[in-house]
């Protein structure tokens, strides 16, 4: 499962033991930058430095990492198709007009845009598996603690953490019953399976939380979950070299603004 | 020995369904480890749930440490924190999102002081083997490294009393026994145990006291000897007769001449079979035990110990010799009943080497020095010296 796979990358990556304020500051740092970028290079440069982060000194296997681009790449791809069509704006380069009711154009506005919105979304997407590929959640939620949010909601995140594994493993054994059974061979009989797959997942979560609260006030429940207490200390040269990179993006942006107002 | 937990007459019936339990009446003395055997539905669940309160009887009475249990939140929660509960499925026990925030979740909400809790749960985690697991998620880890995370957050509430419900299912051979092995380990620290199980393998060598479950009813409650004895009785509780009972019975059967005392180990059958035939082990000299406390040596020493005595027999005791073996690669022979193998091995005279922690040291001792009053065998047993290639055993004879 991509879920568990996910977490179980994070788990293992040499990044795992580098502060979780670092890395929220790089990956979040970058996201910002790549949104309020009026050109694609900020993105673009970001997305590869740090998609090379990630595989060199994070060692994340390049195949799972190229799988998983290829999710927002293809939902990408298919928008710009449309947008190129949409956008107007600058000279027409490539024009389409089979019947009179029927015209299709490209022009340069259009694609200047749509190279942007392509950067964009792989300079974000880049940022985000950053911290889903370095940072297991447990990391997170202490993190979430310290910056403030309610903790009722962070102990109710982590119960569904931990259970979410479990209703996922659960999900998959009903399948494969199912399945071994020919529970899906027919349109009909699909329909059926997964309606009953549902319901079985509901009535065994109901007993899953009556175990629960069972677990928890056999041991002396008293409104407190703990938090994992080994936080990652901060170590001053990443910290360094997250704000170097950082600011040399944010150069790089500025030179971009500067030098595309002067252009107008 | 005290008694610390007692049942008079207790009834209970699940809302809409007949009655579970049928008037039971039993007591637990202090260090006592029972076993509570019976087929499905007998009733063993509701009534380990009974000990710490989760289910309230609906007639009767359930006395601990001599009072009677009360239910109000005030007293559940003293009652929880002395009572550790160790429900069968690992998955429904473990509640937080990490191995070290599901150990501390006791601790932390009995309000221990934040230094209190990392003591609790470094204590807990090393005696279960599991240290260095505090960030690991439960759901990357093992059946076994599951289940011990789920006794390590009982262990870190230091309970007097603990109560397994199925503590083997689900688990490999060898992890049954291991989690076994933990359990006489907690015993010998002084936690009484009560397990409920189908394995009677398991619980006739390991068991104090049997209790045979069936209906809602004691079927029968004694010595494993005398529980598991009555082919009538296991027959009607869905059990099967301990094999070495089993052997004994139809030996019996054949007329053989054996003691009264029945065999609970391979190690008692051979010597049962050895005084029949009047035949012993053909070596005119045992080996020798050589017994390391892993807490004393250092690592160097420890290898060193270990190395030299190739071809020599490995056996650890308890978990955290187990898990010192693990680190540094030593192949283990025995994991399990250690002390009897390594005392067979010894009347085949070969020499054995057990690693084990403080505490167990003394267990050894006392377990060769029994046999050596019942069977006129002895068998010395060496503290390990490191460098020492191998001690010479001491002459023996055979009364």
């Amino acid at each position: 499962m991509l879920e568990t796979n996910l977490d179980s990358v994070a788990q293992q990556s040499a990044f795992r033991h580098i502060n979780t304020g670092t890395k929220l500051i790089l990956a979040l740092g970058s996201l910002i930058l790549c949104l309020i970028s009026p050109s694609p290079v900020v993105p673009l440069i970001s997305g590869i430095i740090l998609s090379l982060v990630l595989i060199i000194p994070a060692r994340t296997s390049p195949r799972l990492y190229g799988e998983l681009l290829l999710g927002p790449a293809i939902f990408t791809i298919m928008s710009i198709v449309i947008l190129l069509f949409i956008l107007g704006g600058g000279d027409v380069i490539w024009r389409f007009n089979p019947v009179p009711w029927i015209d299709l154009s490209i022009t340069t506005g259009a694609v200047k845009e749509s190279i942007l919105v392509l950067c964009r979304v792989f300079g974000c997407s880049v940022s985000l598996f950053f911290i889903a590929l370095t940072t297991p959640l447990t990391d997170l939620f202490n993190g979430m603690k310290r910056i403030g949010i309610p903790i009722e909601l962070i102990d109710l995140m982590m119960i569904i953490y931990r259970y979410i594994f479990i209703v996922i493993a659960q999900t998959v054994e009903i399948w494969h019953a199912q399945v071994m059974r020919l529970g899906y061979s027919r349109p009909m009989e699909s329909i059926r399976s997964f309606s009953m797959l549902c319901g079985m997942l509901f009535i065994s979560s109901w007993i899953a939380g009556e175990d629960l609260i069972h677990a928890m006030d056999s041991r002396c429940y008293d409104g407190i979950i703990p938090s994992l207490d080994q936080a990652e200390p901060v170590q001053i040269p990443s910290l360094i070299l997250v704000m170097l990179y950082l600011s040399g993006l944010s150069g790089i942006l500025l030179g971009m603004s500067t030098g595309v107002v002067a252009l107008s | 020995m005290n008694v610390i937990l007692e049942a008079r007459d207790i009834r209970y019936r699940y809302p809409g369904n007949p009655e579970a339990i049928k008037g039971i009446s039993f007591h637990m003395r202090q260090g006592e480890k029972i076993a509570l055997v019976g087929p499905n539905g007998a009733g063993k669940s509701t009534l380990l749930q009974m000990f710490n309160g989760m289910i309230r009887p609906d007639s009767g009475l359930m006395l601990f440490d001599k009072e009677p249990i009360r239910y109000d939140t005030r007293s559940l929660r003293q009652l929880r924190k002395r009572i550790g509960y160790v429900l069968q499925n690992p998955d429904r026990q473990i509640i937080a999102p990490t191995v070290y925030q599901d150990v501390a979740f006791g601790p932390a909400n009995l309000r221990f002081d934040e230094q209190a809790i990392r003591n609790a749960v470094t204590l807990a985690l090393r005696h279960v083997g599991l240290e260095g697991f505090e960030r690991r998620p439960p759901h990357q880890l093992s059946g076994g490294e599951k289940k011990r995370v789920a006794i390590a957050g009982v262990l870190a509430m230091d309970p007097d009393v603990l109560v397994f419900d199925e503590p083997t299912s689900g688990l490999d051979p060898s992890g049954s026994e291991d989690i076994m092995e933990l359990l006489d380990e907690l015993n010998h620290e002084g936690k009484t145990i009560i397990i409920s199980t189908h394995d009677v393998e398991l619980a006739y060598p390991w068991a104090d006291r049997a209790i045979l479950l069936l209906d809602g009813r004691i079927l029968q409650e004694d010595v494993p000897d005398v529980a598991f004895g009555n082919p009538d009785h296991v027959r009607m509780a869905h059990l099967s007769l301990p094999l070495l009972l089993e052997l004994y019975i139809e030996m019996q059967k054949r007329g053989f001449s054996l003691p009264d005392k029945k065999p609970h180990t391979v190690l008692d059958m051979m010597h049962i079979i050895e005084t029949l035939f009047q035949k012993t082990c053909c070596h005119a000299r045992p080996g020798t035990i050589t017994v390391c406390n892993v807490d004393l040596d250092n690592e160097e020493s420890f290898l060193e110990g270990v190395s030299n005595r190739t071809g020599v027999s490995v056996g650890a005791m308890g978990t955290r010799a187990k898990q010192r073996a693990e680190n540094s690669h030593i192949r283990l022979d025995f994991t399990y009943g250690v002390i009897d193998k390594c005392i067979l091995r010894a009347l085949l005279g070969e020499d054995s080497l057990i690693l084990t922690t403080g505490s167990m040291v003394e267990r050894v001792h006392k377990r060769v020095d029994d046999y050596g009053k019942e069977s006129g065998i002895h068998i010395t047993v060496t503290p390990s010296q490191p460098g020492k290639v191998k001690t010479t055993p001491e002459s023996w004879e055979r009364i």
